[in-house]
């Protein structure tokens, strides 16, 4: 889902750069010295996330984790994802410095809605309920980026829809097996170490 | 403390699959190469997959568009060299934001159909019954007519090419192959160490500043 070098304009470039700056600025103030090692992980999770293809369906997709890195990190996941980021566009071509504001904002911001949403759910009670919210995190997850994607590229002049649909369609085995992946990982925590999961933003 | 442990464990865990699958830079390529008077490309993710219908453009060294088209079934897009001299860049853009160019240089396209052209065209032309007769008297013992000249150099020509093209064929491959960047081990753990270092610098400013 990264968006390559060269086909967004420079409004779409800018504004994606300076919503990044501004959540990542956030992000580092809110992020506390104790958690460093936990977005250090996880910002590297991603960078490793991105080379998994997954090599079902119709075009060439990978792994994005975007929605446990929301849930983990909350605020933190904009620098964690913006840092992992660049250094797969140095080193692997993903992407590229200039789309690097955008890409990082269209798969970080639903990170946070994710964390907003699920936050409160994952930590709960009941074990399925906190189990199958967790599956929607890291469904919803991809496919509001995919969306976010979309929405990009509909001001280069591609239709909407149909950019949409494609980006979903090829992405529904991503997000069925990312769903499954976050449960895997919050009924771990929840068993291994809850505190994990306990972050206010 | 344990869960840590735990968290670096599966980290670790991530790496070793990762290293052990091949794994392949998430974008596109393109692979031209000119063949008689015309240009082929071929274009792919790098994990393999073909680019089908996907639109390529062609532009000339000053950036006009010069023609445009889709890839088909096979990722294959190829388009005759246009007459007028200079680089052509042709630009690839593949579904969801994918975006790849690369630039035929001009004298790449001169070399493959310029001069095999201006040969074809003018064989019988005084200058080369000339220096054939000239090679001739140079080895008497060699029966070199004169009228090898237009009908045999035509075919000599095909059969050098067609020969060529045969032989080419694998070290092509072989080109293309190489071309696609796999990603190496070293690139990802260096990867990763870069991470965990520029997260320390992070973590050493946000604790000078307590």
């Amino acid at each position: 889902m990264h968006i390559s070098e060269g086909i967004l304009s420079a409004p779409v470039l800018v504004a994606g750069a300076s919503l990044t700056a501004t959540a990542v600025g956030y992000g580092l103030k809110k992020m506390a010295y104790k958690q460093m090692p936990k977005v250090a992980i996880l910002s590297s999770v991603f960078f490793v996330a991105s080379l998994i293809h997954v090599p079902i369906g119709p075009s060439s997709v990978h792994l994005i984790l975007n929605g446990i890195i929301g849930l983990l990190l909350g605020w933190a996941a904009f620098p964690a994802i913006l840092v992992a980021l660049a250094f797969q566009a140095i080193l692997f071509q993903f992407g590229g410095p200039t789309t690097l504001g955008v890409n990082t904002f269209t798969m970080a911001f639903p990170a946070i809605i994710c964390f907003y949403l699920f936050n409160r759910g994952i930590k709960g009670k009941n074990n399925f309920f906190a189990l199958t919210l967790a599956f929607i995190c890291g469904f919803l997850s991809v496919l509001l980026s995919g969306i976010m994607v979309a929405t990009a590229l509909l001001f280069t002049g591609e239709q909407f829809m149909q950019v949409a649909k494609l980006i979903l369609i090829a992405h529904l085995p991503v997000m069925i097996l990312e769903g499954i992946l976050t449960v895997f990982c919050v009924g771990f925590l929840r068993k291994v170490r809850p505190e994990i999961l306990d972050l206010d933003a | 403390m344990k869960g840590r442990l735990y968290l670096i464990l599966i980290f670790l865990f991530l790496i070793i699959i990762v290293i052990n699958i091949p794994i392949f830079a998430h974008k596109v390529n393109i692979f031209t190469y000119v063949e008689g008077n015309k240009v082929y490309t071929e274009s792919y993710f790098n994990d393999g997959k073909k680019c089908v219908s996907s639109k390529m453009e062609v532009f000339d060294n000053q950036g006009n568009k010069w023609l445009e088209g889709l890839t088909d079934q096979e990722g294959n897009f190829s388009f005759e060299i246009p007459q007028e001299e200079g680089d052509l860049k042709i630009v690839l853009t593949a579904s969801m934001g994918h975006r790849a160019e690369c630039i035929i240089r001009a004298d790449e396209l001169r070399n493959t159909t310029g001069l095999v052209q201006e040969n074809l065209k003018e064989p019988t032309s005084k200058e080369s019954t000339e220096s054939i007769l000239v090679y001739k008297m140079g080895e008497e013992n060699k029966v070199v007519s004169p009228e090898i000249s237009s009908q045999n150099l035509k075919e000599v020509q095909l059969l050098i090419e067609n020969i060529l093209d045969e032989k080419l064929t694998p070290v092509m491959r072989e080109i293309k192959k190489s071309q696609e960047d796999k990603i190496s081990p070293t690139e990802i753990i260096g990867g990763i160490g870069y991470i965990f270092g520029i997260f320390g610098i992070i973590a050493y400013f946000l604790n000078r500043k307590k």
